[in-house]
């Protein structure tokens, strides 16, 4: 036995050995992406790149939160395994606090303002204002959807207030269909779900001063709207919310683009989401913006030649090609495109969104704030907890949150 | 049991109609969801397939570089069991007989028991570096020695309960014969725990087969993906599932493992059965 | 021969375990790994004091006693079953044997579909019976069946297969010598089968214990631990606070908070299974 085991570790180094050592091709240039139709889109335009920098481009496509933890891993080796990255908005400030991304700007990259403003915005440190670390690969801002059959038969017009669509969902429900659909799984579905009708009513989860205010009165009456909606409709998971829709089982719902909308054909109308609480009151921004970012790594070892391929890949020439992989462009130049809008008929009212959406709290901490956010969120629509009891609990899981 | 053969026969044949229709509805849906073109999938499923395409699969290998994969599965999977049973079914049986390790045993079972436990984002951190400064990490050993680890110490802890039920006479008798300690143990140890061995080692390239944690930290290349990693990205809250797709990778992945599981199941019921042991 | 395996046990457990217990007396942060501050017992104090980790330990717990009893109590009866059959065994035992091996991933996505609450067919079966449909997975009533009904049907086979490998080892003279004094069926179950598979039976206890503690793929996937916190869990708590926003030194005394009580449950099995003779 022993004469084996040593014979087999014997052929196991060799083996590691061999594999450990094999000699390095080409340079190449690695990726974390969001797996799916980003890295469609990458694969797509990749080769002209690939060809001019004799080069060659690896993109890892990962799930979201995998994407996250390997971009951490990584960022503790001294010279990264990932020379880009692809962040989605949210984890901006956290990346920005330690150092994660370089900074483009020092790099001698120039902002370009076709990117639409809402976008930049996003790849600043500090946002909006400071040097710039990260381009918008992907744009993504959140629609109302609706069945316009359904719309038709009542003569239903396009909501741009609150009241009216719970108007609208009563009136389906009392014929026995789905009036709105909510989308109210615990954890990031029922913030991303809620918040935009929390900023209609003008509430939001921090005041300037980062102090929590989710148990303003803004939050109690959204939050009760938002209850007062699923009495009139559904609680789904997204695959159904859009099924649903589409189908005209359900009357409305919000969405992301990419889940209705594929290519040229969109399963259901949209709209930019309603922004005020009933016709009289005034208009905030609601459209919840959730762009994927692209920076290069502060630890790579390419970072000049990352750097282009992040300008390549987010050229308007790329985003072009892009958009028949189901890449969805941030450059007002290419949404406005008269070629693409004319196949791709929702640019312009995504350019809209994006011009007046709304961007989640800017915290390093948002993950957990929006874990208990959605906690309490969920114990409220499932009669768990009133509607003023979660909202105080969630103030209380919020701050003790926030004291890191 | 026998007394119960005959007498029971119809209430029998109810509770496996029962036992199947539990355990296989869920894979029929799976099979036939993968075999129904998108359109009907999109709303009411009916419980027959309307349509027939094998597309779902063909995007799979087209689209997902679900070939390769399989391959990366297949090697990943057979390198580290072969490595995972040579180690753990003789240290099993040292740490099994009571008289050589009596010290070592437990608190070797508790450690076996640690890593089973701890997060593997706890493993990953140092490996990750290690492997990283040995320059290393772009290869497959990292994931080979990773599903080595977790299923060594599942393997140990699991064949010490087999080797423990074998009766010492066997082994007595064997050694007043003359048997040296390596004889002992692969022509008399060894085939009496075949059934042992046979779920062990389906149950460990199960694991395997199935192991996600671990391949997605250490996976840096697109090549090296593994079957659950490619699984993985066809499902997130941001792009809607594709229903065709899921299925068709659960029916690719769960085919190999079939055959493997038909393969080991016939060791199952060798060993003591077939008369080793008849006292 | 049991030091290779040792040594390589230790090389893989040490260090990173090591690590672990380091690092959970500190502020550890992944993407800050220079602020790294010794902290004391500050985790643990945290944790402790959480009501989301109060009520993930209570879920986790729940869980992993009924899913335990349930699985090893089904297992074992499949196995008395299909080893009492004169034929049809093998077939049997592959098409029982299927839940185990498929992908955590599919199995909760297959389960989604058919328990959804729009066109599931579940709900659809129901309505056939006059029943009005159930929202599964985000009711507070169901969501913490469903996802145990689910587990069950995956790891069921797990518990048959190890009972069945055990009850291959059961001698068969022992039957014959009951036989001749007249035992029943019942009496040789009890007083034959299970003293010979018991080894067998708490095999399966350990491993399902310890398993169903680290429930994490299908809640994650299924409920993220909702609806109003019904199905979260430990793993999943140490996942949200910890290691999804890379809070390292939180995570691990998770982590160790969960080791101590796995090693506290499985003790008492422990103890008992490996007495040895």
């Amino acid at each position: 036995m022993n004469k084996k085991i040593l014979l087999s570790i014997g052929i196991l180094a060799v083996l590691l050995l061999a594999a450990g050592f094999a000699p390095a091709g080409q340079e190449t240039l690695t990726i974390a992406a969001r797996g799916g139709s980003h890295v469609d889109a990458m694969n797509a335009v990749k080769g002209e790149f690939e060809a001019a920098n004799n080069v060659t481009i690896e993109i890892l496509g990962l799930e979201a939160a995998d994407l996250k933890q390997k971009i951490g891993l990584d960022s503790l080796n001294s010279t990264g395994e990932l020379d880009l990255i692809m962040i989605d908005d949210p984890w901006m400030p956290e990346f920005a606090e330690s150092g994660v991304m370089a900074n483009l700007t020092e790099m001698g990259y120039v902002e370009d303002e076709d990117f639409a403003a809402a976008s930049r915005a996003i790849g600043k440190d500090p946002y909006g204002e400071g040097d710039v670390y990260a381009l918008p690969f992907s744009g993504n801002v959140m629609l109302f959807f609706y069945n316009k059959a359904l719309f038709d038969s009542y003569g239903f017009d396009v909501p741009t207030d609150w009241a009216t669509v719970l108007s609208y969902a009563e009136k389906v429900k009392a014929d026995g269909k789905i009036g709105y659909v909510i989308r109210g799984q615990q954890g990031n579905p029922i913030v991303s779900d809620y918040l935009p009708i929390l900023w209609s009513y003008g509430g939001n989860v921090f005041d300037q001063e980062m102090n929590v205010i989710i148990n303003s009165a803004e939050a109690k009456s959204a939050l009760e709207l938002y209850m007062k909606l699923l009495e009139n409709g559904a609680n789904f998971e997204k695959n159904d919310i859009v099924a649903s829709v589409s189908d005209g089982k359900a009357a409305m719902s919000l969405g992301w683009p990419s889940w209705y909308i594929s290519g040229e054909t969109a399963a259901a109308a949209y709209a930019p989401i309603p922004g005020k609480v009933d016709q009289t009151a005034e208009t905030n921004g609601s459209g919840m913006i959730g762009n994927w970012m692209m920076a290069v790594t502060a630890n790579s070892g390419k970072k000049e030649l990352a750097l282009q391929f992040l300008e390549f890949v987010t050229s308007a020439e790329s985003q072009k090609i892009e958009a028949s992989f189901g890449g969805v462009p941030t450059r007002a130049s290419v949404l406005t495109d008269a070629e693409l809008t004319a196949k791709y008929p929702y640019f312009p009212t995504l350019l809209e969104a994006t011009n007046n959406s709304v961007v989640r709290p800017r915290t390093p901490l948002w993950s957990n704030v929006e874990t208990a956010l959605g906690t309490e969120l969920s114990s409220a629509i499932s009669g768990v907890k009133t509607v003023d009891q979660a909202l105080a609990d969630a103030v209380a899981a919020i701050e003790a949150v926030m004291e890191e | 049991m026998g007394i119960m053969k005959k007498k029971t026969s119809w209430s029998k044949l109810v509770l496996i109609v029962i036992l199947l229709i539990w355990t296989i509805f869920p894979i029929y849906w799976m099979i036939s969801l993968s075999v129904r073109n998108s359109d009907e999938l999109r709303s009411a499923i009916p419980l027959l397939p309307q349509s027939f395409t094998f597309d779902h699969f063909l995007r799979l290998f087209k689209e997902k570089d679900m070939g390769n994969a399989l391959s990366n599965s297949l090697q990943v999977t057979f390198i580290s069991l072969f490595f995972a049973l040579l180690f753990g079914l003789a240290s099993a049986y040292v740490l099994s007989r009571k008289r050589l390790q009596v010290k070592i045993s437990k608190p070797t079972l508790f450690w076996i028991l640690l890593i089973r436990i701890l997060p593997p984002i706890a493993f990953a951190i140092p490996l990750y570096l290690i492997m990283t400064r040995l320059g290393l990490i772009r290869t497959k050993i990292p994931i080979i020695s990773a599903h080595i680890m977790i299923n060594l110490a599942f393997i140990v802890w699991f064949m010490i309960t087999f080797y423990l039920s074998l009766p010492q006479e066997i082994e007595d008798s064997a050694r007043i014969d003359g048997a040296t300690e390596l004889q002992l143990f692969s022509r008399i140890v060894l085939p009496l725990v075949a059934p042992g061995i046979a779920s062990v080692a389906i149950l460990s390239f199960m694991t395997s087969w199935n192991e996600y944690l671990y391949g997605v930290i250490f996976v840096q290349s697109p090549k090296n993906y593994t079957i659950p990693l490619v699984l993985a990205t066809l499902n997130s809250e941001q792009e809607l599932a594709e229903y065709g797709l899921i299925a068709a990778g659960g029916v690719i992945s769960l085919l190999p493992i079939m055959l493997f599981v038909i393969f080991a199941q016939n060791y199952l019921i060798s060993g003591l059965s077939s008369g080793a042991v008849k006292e | 021969m049991s030091l290779p395996t040792i040594v390589v046990l230790a090389i893989l457990t040490i260090f990173p375990l090591g690590y672990t217990i380091y690092y959970s007396f500190t502020n550890f942060n992944m993407l800050k790994p220079k602020a790294i501050k010794f902290i004391g017992l500050g985790n643990f104090e945290k944790i402790l004091a959480d009501p989301y980790f109060h009520q993930a330990l209570g879920n986790t717990l729940k869980f992993m006693v009924l899913a335990v009893i349930i699985e090893t109590v089904l297992g074992l009866l499949t196995a008395l079953l299909i080893n009492s059959l004169e034929s049809g065994q093998k077939l049997l035992r592959t098409l029982v044997l299927l839940p185990v091996v498929l992908p955590p991933v599919t199995v909760a996505l297959i389960w989604r579909i058919m328990l959804s609450n729009n066109y599931g067919i579940i709900n659809k079966m129901l309505e056939a019976f006059g029943a009005a449909p159930v929202n599964w997975l985000n009711d507070v009533r169901t969501a913490f069946y469903c996802i145990l009904v689910i587990d069950v049907w995956q790891y069921m086979p797990f518990a048959f297969l190890l009972i069945y490998a055990s009850l291959q080892a059961v001698p068969k003279s022992q039957y014959e010598a009951a036989k001749i004094d007249g035992a029943s069926a019942l009496q040789q179950l009890f007083f034959i089968t299970i003293p010979n598979i018991m080894g067998g039976i708490i095999l399966v206890v350990l491993l399902r214990s310890i398993d169903s503690i680290r429930l994490f793929d299908k809640v994650n996937i299924l409920t993220r631990g909702g609806p109003a916190n019904t199905t979260a869990t430990i793993t999943q708590y140490i996942y949200n606070y910890g290691v999804g926003n890379y809070r390292i030194g939180y995570s691990s005394a998770g982590a160790i908070i969960m080791t101590l009580i796995v090693l506290l449950i499985s003790s008492l099995y422990v103890s008992r299974a490996f007495k040895i003779e």
